[in-house]
Order: C-alpha cells, then structure tokens, then sequence
C-alpha cells in the first residue's frame, strides 16, 4: 500500500426489526410497523451522511446489513440505504455487500430487487433443515420455506450464498444434523456458518433453560466435529471458529474483524472500530433517532476506547487465534517488540495435547483446540489489566 | 447439717428435656408467671440468647436466672433456673449444670414420649443426685397421651409420675403447678456458710467490659469483692470485681453470694480457657481442702481443617476464631499449611454439632467463607519404636511399616427408636463396625438399642443415615467409652498423579474400597473438565485401589461474534479469568471452593 492509496472501510448497518423475536436471540431487534421503519432509514441515512464528513482517505470494500431481519425493510428503503452509501462513501467496484435475510413465503421481486440496489452477498438464517427444530428455536419458517427462498435468490442470480446453521438446537441429535449436513452440500452454497447454541441471559431459552432438552457438551462437541468432517468432505474450508466457506467465498466483513480492519457500524447497538477506538451505539431505536437528529455523536460514538498497549497485544492474539491460519509470530514480533512465549508462556503442554500447532512461523488452534479456545485464551489474556473495563 | 433460713428459701433447678420438647418454652413461662418477666417485655424465649440458638431451638451454651416467687404458702422463695445444653456434644456441660443443682425438671413431650436425650439426660441427673420433677408438657395438642407418658415416665426412669404437672408451656395451662412442685417437691441447698469456700463453676463468658463473666453454685462458704480467689484445677488467683446475681436482663451486683445460692463473680479474668466448667473456685487466704468432685479438662473429639475459601482472609480467620475461644473454652485450634488448601487452622471440637456451629458462626458472624476438610478423630498410634502419638490430622499419619498398632475412639451408644424401624438401625449399627451390646423395651411402641460404635463411624454421616432410616423418629445420644485397637489405613487421593493433602482420610480397611469409590466418584462428578483429561486416583500406600477419570473439556468457545463486538468477547474472557482466580489449584488441577466441599459433603445413608 502505497501513501496515496486509500485504506480499506468496511460498514455494519443494523436494522433493529424482527417479525418476531427468536427464543434464543439476545440481538437488539424488535417488531415494528411501516412507519417506524420508514423514519428508521431517514435516520440511518442521515447518520451514514454525517459521518462521512469525517471521513477521508478510506474506500468502502465491505457493506453488511445486519439485524434484526433486514429484509423487514421494503427493497427500496434497503435500495435507499446502499444509495446513500455510495454518495457519501467511496465504494469499491468489487465491494462485497451482504444483506442477512430469513427464508420468506412471499419472494415476488426480493431478490431481482437487492440484486438492483447492489446487494451481491446473501446470508440466510436457516438453523436447521428439521421443522421440529426449527420450532423449538421459534423460528417462523420452515425448511420447504427456505429452499423456496434459497432458489429464488439463485434464481434471481445471486452468486454468493451463506446459509446459517446451529448446533445444539434442542431435539437435535447426530442423525439430523447429518441429514442438515447432506442437504446443504447438496445445496452447495458458497459459504456455511454454523454455530453453536449459546442460551443468554434475557432470551426466552435462558428462562426454561432447565426444561429445555439440550444436548450436552460432549453432544455438542461431536457435532460441531461431525460438521467440520462433513463439510470438510465437500470442499468447504474450516476458516474460522464457525465459519466454512468454498474457496475464494470467505466473508471479507467477518474477516475484518478477525484482522483488526476498521469498520464503522451504524444503528442502535451497532460497534465500531476505526483509527484505532473502539465504540458503539447504545441499543435503543428512540434515542438514536434523537441522537441522529442532533448529531449527538456522545451518544453515537459512545464508550471510546483506544486499543493500545497491552490491550492491543491481547486483543490482536483473541482475534487472530479464532482464525485457522493464526497468528504469524514474526508480525506478532515486529508488532509488539516481544515473542510469542515470552508474552504468553510455554506452549508445548498444548501442542502435545493436540489443541495448539506452530509451524511455518504460525500458531494456530486444532480443530479440537479451537472448540476450547476460551479456556486457552483467557489463561493467556488479560483484559482486566489495563483499561478494557 | 443445718441449714440457715436463707437456705430454706431457695430453690436451685434445671430443666431437661428432648430438642423440641419445650424446654425453652416452659422456661419462659415460668420467667412470665413469677413476674420476672412482664409479659409485654418478652423476647420468645429469653434464655435462649444467641441468633443460631434461636433458629435452631437449641440451647448452645447454659444460661441462669434468678425467679421470686410467693408460694401459697405466702413464703417467698429465690428460684434459681440453669439451663442445659441439650446435645449430646455438650454432654460434661450438662452434668455439671445438674451438679448445681438439687432438682430437675423432667420434660417429656406428651406427643413424642420419652427420647434417647430425655434418658440421658436423666439418668445423669439421676448420678448427680438431683430430685426428679417430672412435666408433661404440650398437653394442649390434639394427639398428646398424658397418662400414656406418665406411665412411661414411671416404667422406664423409674420415678413417681401419677401426680406430676400436665402442662402446655405454649399456650400457659397449669404453669403455677409447676412452681409449686419446685417448692415443696426439691429439696434445699446444703452447705456451711462457715466453711472455706467451694464454687462450682457451671458456666463463663468473655465480656468486652468485663472480663470473663463466671457462673457459680456457691456450695460451702461466701464470696464477696475484693476476695482473692483461687482456681483449684490450675492454682491461679484473681481478685474479685464483683458478685451478684442474674435476673432476666443480665447482672445485678450483691453484696456477697453465700452457700446455696447461684451467681456470677467476675474478677478481670482474660481468659474463659482461666475458668473450665466444672472447677472449683475456693479463697486464697482460706481454701477449701479438696475440690468439687467430677472436674475434667473438656477435650476436643472430632477434629477437622478449617480455610478460608478466599485465601487472602487467613488473618481474618484466625481473629473470629480468637473472638469465638474466648467465649468458648472446648474450641481449640493451631495454624496448619496445607498444599491445596493453603494457610488455615486445625481446630478441634466438642462434636459434629459443636463444630457446625463454630462453622456457621464464622461464616454468619465474621462474614467469612470456608472450605473445611473432613472431619477426623483421634487416633492413637504406637510405632514400631515404641513411641505412641495421637493423630488429629490425616496429614500426620505415620508410614504404615513403622505402625505396631493403632487405636480409635469407641463411644456407648444409645439409640431410641420406634420398633419398626430397629431392624433397618440395626442394619446401620452393623454396617457402621458396631457391636450390638443390648436392646430394651422401653413399652410396645419404643425400643432402646445400646450398641459400641467406633466414633469415626458416627462422625460420618450416622446422625443423618439414623434420621432417614427411622424417618425422623430415632434419636441418639452417646459417651466416649475408650480406645481399640483397630484395622485402620490412610486412604490418599490423587489427582494427575499427584497427592492432595486435603482429601486424605484415616478409615478402618473394610470400609476403605467404598469410600475411595464413593469419593472418586463426587470428585470427577464435581471436578469441572479442565483443558487435560484428569485422572483420579485413591490409593492406600502405593496401592491404586479406585480410579475414575475427569474427561477433558471439549467446548468452551464463543462461537459468534457479533457485528463486531469486540468488547463483549473480552468481557467474557475476562469473567472467566476472575472465576478462574477464585479457584483452588489441587496440584495442576482448578477447583472452585464449592466444588471441594461438595466433595467433602457427606451423603445421605448410602
């Protein structure tokens, strides 16, 4: 990169609507009607227009919209968005732009309608193929809704499709998630996420957690292996903690945050990271729309945080280690003036217990290792040292 | 010998009774009655003064007051009441509160008939030669059997009961009937004013004011201020403060305490370890030439480790344990190292109730939280050298080839039961290495089964296999009758391969392969999964003679991140790096507090 090369910006854009919240989602989302959302793009609009006074010298390569279920909004107010993007933000021609969609009943002219507003990425909440599951997740949709809705955007001519798949669902066992597994390598979408259930607080399941019939963590550890070696088989890379891709479909937004790219996020509980601060949005629809009115940017960019220091050293290591290339020790060395051992201790324990390699200047997490990647990490890191309160 | 008028007019009683039976009611009725206390002005159950006292219905320590009463005869009378402890841990406390005494009043739940404490607690007063007053009380509820239990009473302590007072303490019926049995029924005090002076001390507490408070049963002669006493178990001497008497609200000064009557001394004394219970206090100038019968330096039975969970709190710990001796003589404790446990304190106890007690004490009273070990008894040990030494600590065990025998504490059990349930407490017995002395009808309903029990059987979890095997109904009380030589071994845990001191245990052979099963069992149940597999092992010497495995954690990873929210990532490592700084390395394993004492926690009869 050479000094008058501009640098790479990526943007989040949350839409805070759901048709109906999910029993696990602790996203910030909510129901809304057509009002609403229209005054919501006014603002998000006005906010990305601000903004972009105050920034120069970046070019838009990623734009990711968010929720919520984006594709609550008509296509024209997402087409209205993605417009005022690209009059304020410089926007690469080869730009990934991703809008996250629920399978539908109804797609007359979605797909034809996001392909015409620039949208060239679509990431699918589907969860599971079994319609048992998909209930007891209160999700809306059933499987025959997303395969209709899978080749409508394929049909429409979307080249980029990630489907989202969870492990862990209750009910779900290593036979159902086999037959998930072989539909989607059927489908062959370009790009897989699959995650493991988390019950968090102030989510339906976090309140009957003790009714719910959730497999265990050996249950959940032999799923999230028997999809590592299914999707494996098919062609998909492993690339980070949840994410497979085929070659050449990584998520460049995901990336991002994995590699300490800067991004800026617009929308209530949207986060940021850009010249080195991190800050973010509180999660509250009203006050933003206030905030936006007054460009309020206490209120926009609350909690500023530089990353720096030790901090920076920690949070480059949790970042990079959920990737399964690493981290490279020489960029470690030359970042952060110190070695890889002397910073964090020995490491041989790890490798010999099958959960750490090192080869070719690289650290990286196993397959095994990464499934445990928290104990790992927080034996190493110390976020409580310096700052990040 | 005669005895002086003022003797005549005194009354000095007890009151023995069952836990629940209602001894801390009656007494209350009779503080109400008596007008000691105005009824507007009464705390439930005055007597019974300490917080855990009252939750638990308990009397932990012996308190005294003072009662006047007018008989019907029109005389006035000084009742003085001593209340009992009334667990079989407090044992020596209770007889020598009896010894202070000419009378006791027996209570019996007309509901529940006589329990293995109501004996003992009889027969005791039986040995010290009080008169027996029998009460039947809590006459007011539909299912009591008052002539039931009076026949009982009769057939199975062998006292009188025909005309005894049928009472109920809570709602106040037939109260006076009781006082007036107190005045013509127990006899007076004797003792000479004249003669050199003989107290039994019954009782003593610290004071932050005044020193260590000493309650007294003048028996021979008079003590006034300025005396110089002197303490005939260990020779030292105070001068006195002062003397008086105890009334509902607390210490009323006299002029001096005479032979017969009941009251404190207190003389700047530092130390309630300065006045054991049951020692004679006697004059310097002028003393006695042979103490009150029946003195005994208390010592602990059941010993176990106590730490603090969080172990920055050790000098903490060891200022409540000093606060708490100072009041309590049978606590004692020295500072021990452990390699998991770090820096903490052995303490020994009067029993498993006692040591619950002090345990909850420290944890409600000084805020603190503990991890403590099994507990253990003492073992006495004879080496090959000849040398014998007591173990209270597992840790200390020798190395079996240089142990020419061992020994451990055998107690006289007695076990009262309704007879359907003596052949599953039988069964217990048995299983527990007990030997069946004898069995006894006490009527057709209820039995009483003396076995020999070794006490580190009864240490481990009998009271509540007892309860859950007679559905609540049995009741137990024993004695230590001596030691035995026995088949003992140390059984040792291993976690990774190495030791960890603080779950070692002292246990007769047969019984070792369960326990080390049962044990490694609760410790892969209770060991979180950690980064490597963890294997558990229980060994007796080298010997491996029970092994499980802690699988290695296999998910602990957040799996989503997002749109970016670094933050919320770090926070959670963060989290679980503080939940990390709490736990207990046991060697190159991480084990949260609660999970040690789970560990250590015993089972329901199993």
């Amino acid at each position: 990169m050479t000094d008058t090369a501009k640098k790479a910006l990526g943007l989040y854009i949350h839409v805070p609507f759901c048709l109906r919240k999910c029993h696990y989602c602790d996203f910030y989302s909510a129901p809304s009607n057509a009002a609403h959302r229209a005054a919501y793009v006014a603002a998000l609009c006005a906010h990305l227009r601000q903004k972009s006074h105050t920034v120069s010298g970046y070019t838009v390569d990623t734009v990711y919209l968010g929720g919520g279920t984006p594709t609550v909004l008509q296509t024209a107010e997402i087409a209205a968005i993605l417009d005022t993007v690209r009059q304020c933000y410089p926007l690469a021609a080869e730009a990934e732009i991703t809008v996250e969609c629920n399978p539908v009943t109804n797609t007359e002219g979605l797909f034809e309608g996001l392909l015409a507003a620039g949208v060239n990425r679509l990431s699918i909440g589907l969860q599971s193929t079994h319609n048992n599951e998909l209930q007891a997740l209160g999700r809306l949709h059933t499987y025959e809704d997303f395969l209709a809705t899978y080749r409508a955007a394929r049909g429409a001519g979307f080249p980029n499709i990630s489907v989202d798949l969870m492990l862990g669902i209750p009910e779900q066992t290593a036979t159902s998630l086999a037959e998930t597994l072989d539909r989607m390598t059927a489908l062959a979408p370009e790009h897989i996420s699959a995650y493991g259930l988390r019950v968090e607080e102030g989510t339906r399941f976090f309140d009957t957690v003790s009714v719910l019939s959730l497999p265990d963590e050996d249950a959940v550890a032999d799923m999230q292996e028997q999809t590592a070696v299914a999707l494996a088989a098919a062609g998909y890379e492993h690339y980070e903690v949840s994410n497979y891709a085929r070659p050449g479909y990584r998520s460049r937004h995901n990336l991002r945050y994995w590699l300490s790219s800067p991004y800026l996020g617009f929308g209530p509980g949207a986060h940021s990271y850009f010249e080195g601060v991190r800050f973010e949005t509180p999660r509250d629809t009203t006050a933003y729309l206030a905030a936006v009115a007054a460009a309020d940017t206490d209120f926009l960019e609350s909690e500023p945080h530089p990353i720096v220091g030790k901090e920076a050293q920690d949070e480059y290591v949790m970042l990079r280690m959920r990737l399964f290339e690493g981290l490279d020790e020489g960029d470690f060395r030359t970042r952060f003036g110190t070695s890889f051992e002397k910073a964090y201790g020995d490491t041989t324990r790890l490798e010999a217990a099958g959960l750490l390699t090192r080869r070719d200047g690289r650290i990286a997490f196993t397959e095994r290792g990464m499934y445990v990647s928290n104990a790992i990490l927080s034996e190493w890191l110390d976020f409580g040292a310096d700052g990040a309160e | 010998m005669a005895i002086s008028e003022r003797q005549k007019h005194i009354r000095n009683f007890s009151i023995i009774a069952h836990i629940d039976h209602g001894k801390s009611t009656l007494a209350d009725r009779l503080l109400e009655a008596t007008q000691t206390v105005a009824k507007r002005d009464m705390e439930e159950q005055v007597l019974d003064n300490m917080e855990l006292e009252k939750e638990r219905g308990i009397t932990i320590k012996a308190r005294a007051v003072r009662l006047s009463y007018t008989a019907e005869s029109g005389e006035e009378y000084v009742l003085n009441l001593i209340d009992t402890p009334g667990h079989v841990d407090f044992n020596y406390e209770v007889s020598r509160s009896l010894n202070a005494c000419e009378g006791a009043l027996l209570v019996v739940d007309a509901t529940q008939g006589i329990e293995a404490q109501t004996l003992a607690n009889a027969y005791l007063a039986v040995d010290a030669g009080l008169e027996i007053l029998p009460v039947v009380n809590k006459i007011d509820l539909p299912s009591a059997d008052i002539e039931g239990t009076r026949r009982e009473i009769e057939d199975v302590i062998g006292i009188p009961a025909e005309d005894c007072p049928a009472v109920s303490a809570k709602v106040g019926l037939n109260i006076p009937d009781v006082l007036e049995h107190i005045v013509t029924d127990i006899p007076a005090p004797e003792g000479d004013e004249n003669a050199p002076l003989k107290a039994l001390i019954f009782d003593s507490y610290y004071d932050s004011y005044l020193g260590v408070v000493v309650y007294v049963r003048v028996v021979d002669g008079a003590v006034k201020s300025g005396d110089t006493i002197q303490l005939m178990s260990t020779g030292r001497t105070f001068e006195v403060v002062d003397v008086g008497v105890m009334d509902a609200f607390g210490l009323s000064k006299r002029a001096e305490l005479r032979a017969g009557e009941v009251g404190y001394i207190t003389a700047s004394i530092k130390s309630v370890g300065d006045t054991r219970v049951g020692d004679t206090i006697t004059l310097a100038n002028d003393p006695a030439t042979e103490a009150l019968p029946g003195f005994k330096a208390v010592q602990p039975m059941v010993y176990a480790g106590i730490y603090p969970a969080d172990g920055s709190r050790y000098g903490d710990l060891r200022d409540a344990l000093e606060k708490l001796r100072l009041n309590d003589a049978a606590l004692s404790f020295e500072p021990e190292t452990s390699v998991a446990l770090g820096f903490g304190y052995r303490c020994g106890f009067l029993g498993l109730l006692h040591m619950e007690i002090i345990e909850e004490r420290l944890e409600r009273e000084f805020n603190l939280d503990l991890i403590t070990t099994a507990p253990s008894v003492i073992y006495e040990i004879v080496k090959r050298d000849g040398e014998m030494v007591r173990i209270d600590n597992p840790t200390n065990y020798p190395d079996p080839a240089e142990i020419e025998s061992a020994k451990e504490p055998i107690v006289k059990a007695s076990i009262i039961t309704p007879t359907d349930y003596v052949g599953g407490l039988m069964d217990l017995c048995q299983d527990r290495r007990g030997d069946f002395v004898d069995m006894k009808y006490l009527d057709q309903q209820r039995v009483e089964l003396h076995y020999r029990l070794p006490l580190n059987e009864i240490i481990y979890d009998f009271f509540d296999a007892l309860k859950s095997r007679s559905r609540g109904y049995a009741s137990l009380d024993y004695e230590l009758e001596g030691y035995c030589e026995s088949n003992l071994v140390k059984l040792d845990f291993l976690l990774n391969g190495e030791q960890v001191d603080a779950l070692s245990f002292i246990v007769h052979e047969e019984k070792a392969y369960g326990r080390a099963r049962k044990i490694a069992e609760k410790l892969k149940d209770n060991i979180p999964r950690q980064l490597f597999e963890v294997p558990i092992q229980a060994a007796i010497g080298s010997k491996i003679i029970a092994r499980e495995t802690v699988k290695a954690m296999r998910k602990d990873v957040l799996a989503k991140c997002y749109g970016g929210d670094i933050t919320r990532k770090k926070k959670l490592l963060e989290k679980q790096k503080e939940g990390k700084k709490k736990m207990r390395q046991l060697g190159s394993v991480q084990v949260s507090p609660e999970a040690f004492m789970a560990v250590l926690k015993l089972d329901d009869d199993d």
